[in-house]
């Protein structure tokens, strides 16, 4: 349907100037990626190796899924700063778990109940921004505080965890190469691309944030899809602290602080509308993948890490700018 | 609709008083707690940690107003503080870097206004990502560290008072003086209202909205910049991490002074008021010894509880 969109006026300015000629933003992207990396590989052939490659993709994981899992709420048309704390209270509360004297509690359980705990904040920020109806910024800047500060006040001091197989979940590899991490992450980007793609939920989820009010008359629970979307979200999270614990063998009150905006930045680069119902989890995965490596490349080329931040600014602003210009377009076209 | 604006504007005189009395309340509160709330040491340590906490909120005022907003100030300030001292360091004179600094903040918030409106962007989103990097500039400038800037006459400055009223107070009172009579008597502060109540209605009236919109955004930037000397003044360093915890408090006392996020409501005397209630919250919880991650979690409750309890009473309000 786009596709024919797009066709109806072709010889309109917009169309001729623009670059990124598909609807899709991925193949761009992928295009920029090709780019960056031979940029990246001339000036430092490490960059390339077989190794530095390992290292990239065992990184990916934890902004992955929590990536995949904003996504859903970015679909509907909502926002969610308070990832990054998300993942520091259920980091923290798994790890005490382990601590426990005299307790012995298996390890399935302490996971389910990290998930589980991120799915009830993910819930709890819905039931504000559906039900009780505040901005979604405003709603999860305040539980990122809230949560913050909580997470700091359980743990004065970081919480170690002494238990080999759990360890080995996180940082284990198969056949020496590919990592378990990255298996979790491509586990979770195809659940939840089957999710968006084939459910009624992702169906949903799309319908809801390109247009709220025509999703309301057509008799599609928009609140509630909103609200699951946030649940996601929080999961999501809950799994992502699962593995930065198990990676780390501990956790502190500082677990995740400012993820909130690289997971943006993904999101948003990987094509994800912030207006809402437009993007793919493929554009996303493309996305996480060029971020990775950007910060990995930058440490390559021995740029001072705070450069490194700033630039990470300079990315986010510019693909909301490339966002912005395609909304654009695309009124243009209709009109 | 005209009903409805002039049930609004009765409506604002109660909301006005109930918050005076939530902060009288409060006062009392404290002070029966700790009778050090209630000393002239702590008062006067309290207004003058205000000032940069209101002049902000008062930038932000007429820009919330005209639905607009701007979550980079806090970044800002750190940035132009660190400027400012890294200029004077290198052997600038005074009033050059001030300047140099204030003019820094001010094209900040020109490009903030300018990208926004041009190209339609979610203000939000747009002001993180200049937030992220300009706290990186000012982590770049410093190398990370605070770099010192005391001189005799940012001290006088900080540490004087005239009839027992600390210098710094005053700032916050001209620029209190200068918000309420522009949002009050002037064009410009009818034209913010209009924005804000509808903008298309205000586009069709022939207000130029982008225009009005980036001239306050730029405005917040001068705000913005101010605060940053007030902030250096007071501690003697430029520091990269200065208004990293800004955003929160601000935005509480903004919103607290019924502020809407809908834009279109809003006075400075209300946000006045919230600034106090929030000085007051945090002062006290810091005088009766709370730690500050509890300090942080009541900060994020109480710009939840804020903007839930006028959301219900609107609905309720809207289903009348």
């Amino acid at each position: 349907m786009s596709d024919n969109d797009l066709n109806v006026n072709k010889k309109s300015g917009w169309q001729r100037i623009n670059i990124f000629k598909f609807n899709s933003i991925t193949p761009s992207l992928i295009i920029v990626f090709i780019i960056m990396c031979a940029i990246f590989g001339g000036i430092n052939h490490q960059f390339l190796s077989f190794v530095n490659f390992k290292t990239i993709i065992s990184g990916l994981s934890i902004y992955g899924m929590m990536a995949a899992g904003l996504s859903f709420v970015v679909l509907t048309g909502n926002f969610d700063v308070s990832i990054g704390s998300i993942v520091g209270i259920c980091s923290i509360v798994m790890a005490m778990m382990f601590n426990i004297k005299g307790v012995n509690i298996p390890i399935p359980v302490i996971i389910l109940i990290g998930i589980v705990l991120g799915a009830f904040v993910g819930a709890l920020n819905g039931f504000l921004v559906t039900v009780v109806g505040i901005n979604s910024v405003i709603t999860t800047l305040g539980t990122l505080a809230i949560l913050r500060g909580i997470s700091l006040l359980l743990a004065n001091k970081p919480a170690l965890i002494n238990n080999k197989f759990y360890v080995s979940m996180g940082r284990g590899f198969i056949a020496k190469a590919v990592p378990y991490s990255f298996v979790y992450l491509v586990v979770i980007f195809i659940v939840a691309y089957l999710l968006l793609r084939f459910t009624k939920f992702g169906r949903n989820v799309y319908q809801v944030g390109s247009n709220a009010n025509a999703a309301r008359l057509a008799g599609i629970p928009v609140k509630r899809t909103q609200f699951f979307a946030f649940v996601v979200a929080g999961i999501s999270c809950g799994i992502s602290a699962f593995l930065m614990t198990s990676q780390a063998a501990f956790a502190q009150g500082e677990f995740g602080t400012g993820f909130e905006f690289t997971i943006l930045t993904i999101v948003v680069l990987g094509g994800i509308s912030l207006a809402g119902g437009r993007g793919t989890l493929i554009g996303v995965a493309v996305g996480l993948l060029i971020i990775n490596s950007i910060s990995n490349g930058l440490t390559m080329i021995d740029i001072p890490v705070f450069w490194r931040e700033a630039f990470n600014g300079i990315i986010l602003i510019a693909a909301i700018l490339i966002d912005s210009i395609r909304v654009k377009r695309r009124e243009l076209l209709k009109a | 609709m005209d009903g409805k604006s002039l049930r609004k504007s009765s409506f604002k005189l109660t909301d006005t008083l109930i918050l005076f009395i939530a902060l009288i309340v409060l006062v009392v509160i404290f002070s029966a707690i700790r009778v050090e709330f209630f000393s002239y040491d702590n008062i006067s340590t309290m207004l003058k940690n205000m000032v940069i906490t209101g002049i902000l909120a008062l930038g932000l005022t007429p820009l919330m107003i005209a639905r607009g907003l701007d979550i980079s100030f806090g970044a800002s300030i750190s940035f132009t503080g660190v400027l400012m001292a890294y200029l004077y360091n290198l052997g600038f004179g005074l009033p050059y870097c001030l300047i140099l600094g204030v003019v820094a903040a001010v094209l900040v918030g020109f490009i903030n206004g300018l990208l926004i409106e041009k190209f339609d962007l979610i203000p939000i989103i747009l002001t993180l990502g200049m937030m992220s990097i300009l706290s990186a500039l000012g982590l770049v400038i410093s190398e990370g560290h605070s770099l010192s800037m005391l001189t005799d006459q940012l001290y006088y400055f900080a540490t004087k008072t005239f009839l027992k009223i600390p210098i710094a107070l005053f700032i916050l009172i001209v620029f209190i003086i200068i918000f309420w009579f522009i949002l009050t008597f002037t064009k410009v502060g009818r034209t913010i209202y209009i924005i804000g109540a509808n903008p298309k209605v205000a586009t069709l009236s022939g207000i130029k909205v982008q225009k009005v919109r980036i001239l306050l955004y730029t405005f917040m930037g001068l705000v913005a910049g101010v605060a940053s000397i007030v902030m250096v003044a007071m501690t003697g360093v430029g520091n990269p991490l200065a208004g990293a915890k800004m955003s929160l408090p601000v935005l509480s006392a903004v919103v607290l002074g019924g502020i809407s996020l809908a834009g279109g409501a809003g006075s400075v005397w209300g946000t006045i008021i919230g600034v106090l209630i929030v000085s007051v919250i945090f002062n006290g919880l810091s005088v009766i010894n709370v730690p500050s991650y509890f300090i942080q979690v009541f900060q994020g409750l109480a710009l939840i509880l804020i903007v839930s309890l006028y959301e219900v009473r609107n609905q309720r309000a809207a289903r009348r």
